[in-house]
């Protein structure tokens, strides 16, 4: 869309991310105030780029046109809590941290894993589809969200689904807009499942030496007797810095499963697991001992250590070869063993060609196992270039088709999303 | 319930038409004499009917691409079509057209332990692919009642819950990837066998479309890893205020149970009659109460689940200890469970079954809501349910040959369903809005949420071919016509 408005120079009026600045940043502190801003601003021929905590605001595609920010964080209600129905509506600007406090009153969790949840926004962690380590036994932010509005590019307020934990009337906008980085909607209102929090957990700490013992012990996990709700897999990299938290050993791959359940069947199931796992010095760490590891898990992708992350999705029977091939003094590594989805930093300084020659055969090698490569990090002027969300989908001409029908401005987050929807 | 949308005329059928189908896919895969379409002018919503003009069975994606575009061709509507369980009237061929039955495409194409997932053909039968993963150590976790017969694809089309989604997830939570074909005749596979494919989450709405944006001829599906033991209780209690506040009691203790139910007397007595599982025929209800996960861990769960119970004036009356599902006293509660609908036979030469869901802690308000409305329309009603979820199905029992008896059971089921809505619920938990409900949508969404939702349905079903005349109210002229209405909260 040609726009009579230019870029800023300066940050005075907010940072949209990949360098580029805002026209302006509006801050409501009402859905209403929050409806007329985006009518106001589209009137204006601005886009519109929402923003929670900033935790992500490089992540995806350059922005594509002059526009102003929305920052939700002005939006941070309880709406309704009745624990007892275990679900909760809140406005999406709420950080995760806040949340996880009102939910402790009642002893009560959401599981979204997310990292920087002292910033992190709801509405930003839905947006991006933020997953960590329990999402191999609790789902993923898809498998919480039982309902939620959404400001459409009109400035019209929308919802779907509703507050109550079963509910098939009408089109999932839920499912929908998880994950659509905020190119079909701002949202406004979540409604989430909530869960006792667990009595017991722990985690093991598996170092393995031999990469060939790698697959088998994965396959063995797989059909193990116990019930993980998390079977995460790291490279010595990785592994020397989580290691650091919890004094625990290292190897050239750890194998971290993590388990949350009432005591007694947390009690047998580590005992089962050390069994089933072949490994020389394995650790484990209970209750209060494992949250600095769990936390170490879900922070993991947040780590911002050189210009370029990578995220590949692949089936999990690859995810041992695909992890072998990572060189640990390039590639920083945690997996998501159970899901196949693989987590690397870049370490050290990196050229543009040194990084293509990286990313190309990997990529190709997740594309053959029916999966992607996408870059959550990477300098602007390789976005392009490298193709930060991976190979084209033949699924994403139906995504357009969508976005076109939902934002017809095409107002909303332009330029950040799969085929620079 | 009456649907709201005056039906459309009939559309004029040129003989070109079953040439043309019959030619791309044998005479055996066509029907066009209204004595063998009998079963398909209508499907488990027996209110209302509408003979297709033709039915046909495809066998693989390419005859149903082929099937999409002759109906196009002929400018004819066509209506997807599983096993027909649907109870809103999802299949029903509103204004005639061609009827695109999935029952034939029933092949299980992959299975991966490794990865945990299944891809099938739609008109697969549920039950099928958890029969077929037996010994596996894993099972397809959607388990509707109606699993004997309903297909993946209708499940898909509805979003399917059942007993066990309580703990598991319902058929959303569990599908990873679909193949539609769309009403023009184009093919897209959305999502994949592998996680987290970079885009929108196109097979999560998908899901739910109750077949008004295309037809799906393949799913990629979880494969849950199966618990190692559990526990099934029967819960017996003088009053159904009892069950229901234990239900409360339950889930605000933070205990995630795999399945909660609850009969009602009636329903106790109908099943008892048909099964003779053994439940007591005295009490006001019953709940069958089921835990599953790591034998290490039951025990302590069934205490505190028995300690509730009985802090509710209730008794746990049986408890079945099991290592498989296929232990003789569990496959017959679980019969007695699942086949209810059918025993309502006994009582009732026809019923109604509703589809409700309220917030948990509201059971106990809408059940004695339900008496009452029983009382003063003077109908009876029987009640068996997924109560862990909130989600209830009264079943309304009337006799067809007697208007006013029709009349009442419309109007007693808009009151539990309003009232549903006023206590934060939702109008359906599982069966869909099909023909049936349209007429609650502008009550619980907004006529901005509708514009978005007919938005999206044009956008895969542009001429609205697919399906017509399901799941959303009339056209825009209808909506605004609706007005503002209170609406329910998000
Ligand atoms: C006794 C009984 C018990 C039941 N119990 C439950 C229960 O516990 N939980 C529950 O959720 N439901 C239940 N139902 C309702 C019903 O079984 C479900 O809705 C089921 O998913 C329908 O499957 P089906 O194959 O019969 O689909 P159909 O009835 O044939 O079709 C249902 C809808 O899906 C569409 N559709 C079907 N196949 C496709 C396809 N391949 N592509 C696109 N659209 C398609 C149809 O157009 C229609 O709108 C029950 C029904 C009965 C009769």
């Amino acid at each position: 869309m040609n726009s009579p408005l230019s870029w800023p120079e300066d940050a005075q009026g907010g940072v949209l991310g990949d360098g580029r600045y805002a026209l302006a940043t509006d801050r409501p502190a009402s859905v209403d105030e929050l409806l007329d801003r985006v009518r106001e601003r589209v009137g204006q021929g601005c886009a519109i780029y929402p923003q929670g905590g900033r935790t992500a605001l490089d992540y995806g595609g350059e922005p594509a046109r002059p526009g102003s920010a929305l920052d939700l964080t002005g939006l941070d209600r309880v709406i309704d809590y009745p624990y007892a129905d275990m679900t909760i509506t809140i406005e999406a600007g709420m950080t995760l941290a806040a949340l996880a406090k009102v939910l402790a009153e009642q002893n009560q969790r959401v599981v979204l894993d997310a990292p920087e949840g002292d910033r992190a926004t709801i509405g930003g962690i839905l947006a991006t589809s933020a997953s960590g380590p329990r999402r191999f036994g609790m789902g993923r932010p898809r498998d919480q969200l039982i309902g939620v509005s959404f400001a459409s590019s009109s400035g019209e307020l929308v919802k779907g689904g509703g507050r109550v934990v079963k509910n098939v009337a009408g089109y999932d906008f839920p499912k929908l807009l998880t994950g659509s980085m905020g190119t079909l909607g701002v949202i406004t209102q979540a409604t989430l499942k909530v869960r006792p929090k667990p009595e017991a957990s722990a985690i093991i700490w598996a170092p393995l030496d031999d990469g060939d013992a790698l697959e088998r012990t994965l396959e063995r996990l797989n059909v193990s007797e116990t019930r993980p709700v998390a079977i995460e897999l790291l490279n010595a990299s990785a592994a020397s810095t989580i290691a650091a938290v919890a004094d625990l050993p290292v190897g050239r791959f750890v194998v971290v499963l993590g388990f949350e359940d009432n005591a007694d069947s947390v009690d047998w199931q580590l005992v089962r697991a050390r069994q089933e796992i072949d490994s020389s010095a394995m650790a484990i760490a209970r209750d209060s001992a494992s949250e600095p590891i769990w936390s170490a898990l879900v922070e993991f992708p947040a780590l911002a250590i050189g210009p370029l992350s990578f995220q590949a999705n692949i089936a999990p029977r690859s995810v041992a070869a695909f992890v072998e091939r990572l060189d640990p003094d390039r590639w920083r590594v945690k997996v998501h063993a159970g899901n196949g989805i693989v987590q690397a930093h870049g370490l050290g300084e990196w050229t543009f060609e040194q990084a293509a020659a990286e990313i190309e055969p990997l990529r190709a090698a997740a594309v053959a196992d029916e999966g992607n490569l996408i870059l959550p990090r990477c300098p602007t002027a390789w976005k392009t270039r490298l193709g930060v969300w991976g190979d084209p989908r033949a699924d994403w001409s139906l995504a357009r088709r969508v976005k076109e029908a939902l934002d017809p401005l095409a107002a909303l987050n332009p330029g950040r999303f799969v085929d620079s929807i | 319930m009456a649907s709201t949308g005056i039906a459309p005329p009939r559309i004029a059928i040129s003989p070109r038409l079953s040439s043309d189908l019959v030619a791309a896919l044998g005479a055996d895969n066509v029907l066009q004499r209204p004595e063998e379409m009998l079963v398909y002018e209508c499907d488990g919503y027996m209110v209302e009917r509408s003979m297709p003009d033709l039915v046909v069975f495809p066998t693989s994606t390419e005859q149903v691409v082929e099937i999409v575009k002759i109906c196009n061709r002929h400018s004819v509507p066509f209506v997807p079509r599983g096993a027909g369980t649907s109870l809103a009237g999802g299949t029903l061929s509103i204004g005639g057209g061609v009827t695109i039955c999935l029952t034939r495409m029933k092949r299980i194409l992959e299975v991966s332990i490794r990865d945990r997932y299944a891809v099938v053909e739609t008109g697969l039968v549920n039950v099928f692919l958890t029969r077929s993963l037996a010994g596996t150590g894993f099972h397809y976790a959607p388990d509707p009642s109606s699993q004997g017969a309903c297909t993946i694809g209708g499940n898909v089309a509805t979003n399917s819950g059942g007993p066990h989604t309580l703990k598991y997830g319902v058929t959303v939570n569990h599908i990873r990837g679909v193949t539609l074909v769309m009403p023009d005749g184009e093919v897209v596979e959305t999502g994949g066998a592998v996680e987290d494919q970079p885009g929108y989450d196109l097979t999560g709405v998908i899901v739910g479309n109750e077949g008004t944006f295309g037809i799906v001829t393949k799913a990629i599906v979880n494969l849950t890893r199966d618990p190692e033991a559990g526990r099934t209780f029967l819960g017996v209690f003088d009053t159904v205020d009892a069950a229901t506040e234990t239900v409360s009691g339950i889930i605000a203790a933070g205990i995630v149970p795999a399945a909660l139910e609850m009969l009602d007397n009636l329903m106790i007595q109908a099943v008892e009659q048909a099964f003779g599982f053994g439940f007591p025929t005295e009490a006001g209800a019953v709940l069958i109460i089921e835990i599953d996960g790591l034998e290490a861990g039951l025990d302590r769960e069934a205490r505190a689940i028995a300690a509730i119970v009985e802090s509710r004036g209730g008794a746990v009356r049986r408890s079945i200890s099991w290592r498989t599902r296929k232990e003789p006293e569990y496959v017959a509660i679980w019969k007695s469970r699942k086949s209810a609908f059918g025993a309502i036979g006994r009582l009732s030469p026809t019923y109604c079954t509703q589809d409700g869901v309220v917030p948990r802690t509201k059971l106990p308000e809408i059940l004695r809501f339900i008496v009452d409305v029983g009382r003063r329309h003077g109908l009876r009603i029987a009640n068996v349910f997924h109560a862990g979820d909130g989600n209830i199905h009264p079943i309304l029992l009337y006799d067809e040959r007697d208007p006013d008896q029709v009349k009442s059971v419309l109007l007693a089921s808009h009151e539990i369903l309003d009232k549903c809505i006023e206590l934060g619920g939702s109008v359906t938990g599982e069966h869909g809005i099909g023909v049936e409900k349209m007429e609650f949508m502008p009550k619980l969404f907004t006529p901005a949420d509708l514009a978005a939702m007919t938005t999206l349905r044009n956008m895969f079903n542009p001429i609205g071919r697919c399906n017509p005349a399901k799941l959303l109210p009339g056209g825009a002229g209808c909506l605004e016509k609706t007005g503002p209405r209170r609406a329910a909260p998000a």
